[in-house]
């Protein structure tokens, strides 16, 4: 899994579960809090998912930086490649 | 005590989430409790549980908002919503600052608590869900009602075992009585139906393990009764003062809050003192606090624990306190019907009692069969009976010896 679509369908997968929202509602350069109202706990329940299904880890330093879908899109594509 | 008038009701029991449905089980004594099949509990002592159903067809809280809380946070959401309703206040129109939530609560969220903790043992600890740490928590439901309606008055979360959620009615009167807020919240939610908040309950030793027949279980006052039988389910009531009343359009007054009294035993952490004497001068306290004589109470809606030391130690402070007059008052326990909420039990009892003032009529005790010379108490039993109630008293008692009493009026 290392092109950016692969991923972007992971990772909506696994928005849609955590957030129980409909695929359509994720607008991937939009901020998380003012599209979805992701708060930090929700972000944390994302990054545990996501090593869960990728095995990989964000950092704490990179979870700061995230503001949208395409970030950690972005996160995910440097380290699968 | 200056009168705060109760203007609304949310319910959501096992004997109804709509009130007149409520009612009309409360009327009829129908039984609630069942024998608890959400889970296997066949090698717990006792087994038996009032249950909610039909929670979702009331329910207007996100899937999404589910995921992070806990069956009680739930059930106080939705009789928030139904009391905010009843009691046709528009949260819109209103001074958000000025609003307060006072809840209570004994055992906290277990059904999402003991999920999560099956997962850390499982999975390590990053299988937990990171909303566990606001999930489980006695206060846990006061944070979603604000959340949810925007609510930044001054609020707070008791717990005092099954005398919780009266104690927060309680406080809640005195603070609208020092100016703090214009109207309250207040009420309380209980999910005891779980397996670990089960365990534990059983561990009480205060269940009952009349388990081949749940809706006979539960039997106050009578003199094979066994314990209680526990019930999941949440209440909420809103208070407010005399000049908000007269002034809001719509607002109808179920009954006043007149008195209020609390006192602890000191004696045990479980049973009640054999002496009930600080229950007898929590009662003094409630009525001095309302200013009336003990012949002007028409109705006890009592603690009724179902064990042998709680009711006869209720039996005799009523007898201390009301003397002669004590085998004339008529006394029952309606949660007898619908199973025992603990810190949830006593807002069921205010609403209950306000339906009875209104509707004039005593709400049954019910499965009283043999009757116990140590509980010699005029009692309404099995079904309801008609009568005008002017003022009335409820009795809650939580372990650690817990005492409270509150007194209503009819408007």
């Amino acid at each position: 899994m290392n092109t950016q679509t692969e991923i972007e369908t992971k990772l909506k997968s696994i928005f849609k579960k955590v957030l129980d929202i409909q695929e359509n509602e994720i607008v991937p350069g939009a901020r998380l809090d003012e599209s979805l109202g992701i708060d930090s706990t929700e972000m944390v329940e994302i990054s545990v998912v996501i090593k869960k299904e990728l095995g990989i880890i964000l950092k704490d330093n990179e979870l700061k930086k995230i503001h949208s879908f395409n970030d950690i899109v972005g996160i995910l594509k440097n380290r699968t490649s | 005590m200056e009168k705060i008038s109760i203007t609304g009701l949310g319910i959501v029991s096992p004997s109804g989430i709509d009130k007149r449905v409520f009612w009309a089980n409360i009327k009829a004594g129908r039984s609630a409790v069942e024998k608890i099949e959400r889970f296997d509990a066949s090698l717990y002592p006792s087994r038996i549980a009032g249950h909610v159903r039909e929670l979702e067809g009331y329910s207007n809280v996100s899937s999404r908002l589910l995921k992070k809380i806990d069956l009680f946070s739930h059930m106080a959401l939705v009789a928030s919503q139904l009391c905010l309703d009843d009691a046709k206040i528009n949260l819109t129109q209103e001074n958000l600052k000025r609003v307060g939530i006072f809840m209570g609560n004994a055992i906290g969220g277990w059904l999402y608590a003991e999920t999560e903790l099956r997962d850390m043992y499982l999975e390590g600890r990053e299988g937990v869900s990171p909303f566990m740490a606001s999930a489980w928590f006695p206060a846990a439901p006061q944070g979603q009602i604000s959340i949810h309606y925007g609510i930044k008055g001054f609020s707070k979360t008791i717990v005092a075992d099954r005398a919780s959620s009266l104690m927060a009615i309680g406080y809640a009167a005195r603070t609208i009585i020092r100016g703090k807020c214009d109207f309250i919240l207040a009420g309380g939610m209980e999910a005891p139906v779980t397996p670990y908040a089960l365990l534990c309950c059983n561990t009480s030793g205060m269940l009952s393990k009349n388990n081949d027949n749940p809706k006979g279980a539960y039997r106050p006052f009578d003199r094979n009764r066994d314990g209680l039988a526990i019930a999941e389910g949440a209440g909420v009531l809103t208070l407010e003062g005399q000049t908000r009343v007269k002034q809001r359009e719509g607002a109808h007054v179920y009954a006043n809050i007149i008195g209020y009294g609390t006192t602890t035993d000191a004696v045990n952490r479980i049973t009640p003192s054999p002496d009930a004497k600080q229950l007898a001068n929590a009662i003094k306290i409630a009525l001095g606090d309302a200013m009336l004589k003990t012949t002007d109470i028409d109705y006890i809606c009592a603690d009724g624990a179902g064990s042998q030391l709680g009711d006869a130690t209720e039996t005799k402070a009523i007898q201390d306190v009301f003397g002669e007059y004590a085998s004339k008052i008529i006394v029952s326990a309606p949660k007898s019907i619908y199973g025992n909420m603990l810190g949830a039990s006593g807002v069921l009892d205010v609403i209950t009692t306000c339906l009875a003032i209104e509707h004039s009529m005593v709400p049954p005790t019910i499965n009283y069969e043999t009757p116990d010379p140590q509980c010699d108490l005029n009692l309404c039993i099995n079904k309801a009976q008609e009568k005008v109630i002017k003022n009335a008293m409820i009795i809650n008692r939580g372990r650690g010896g817990i005492n409270c009493v509150l007194i209503l009026q009819k408007p």
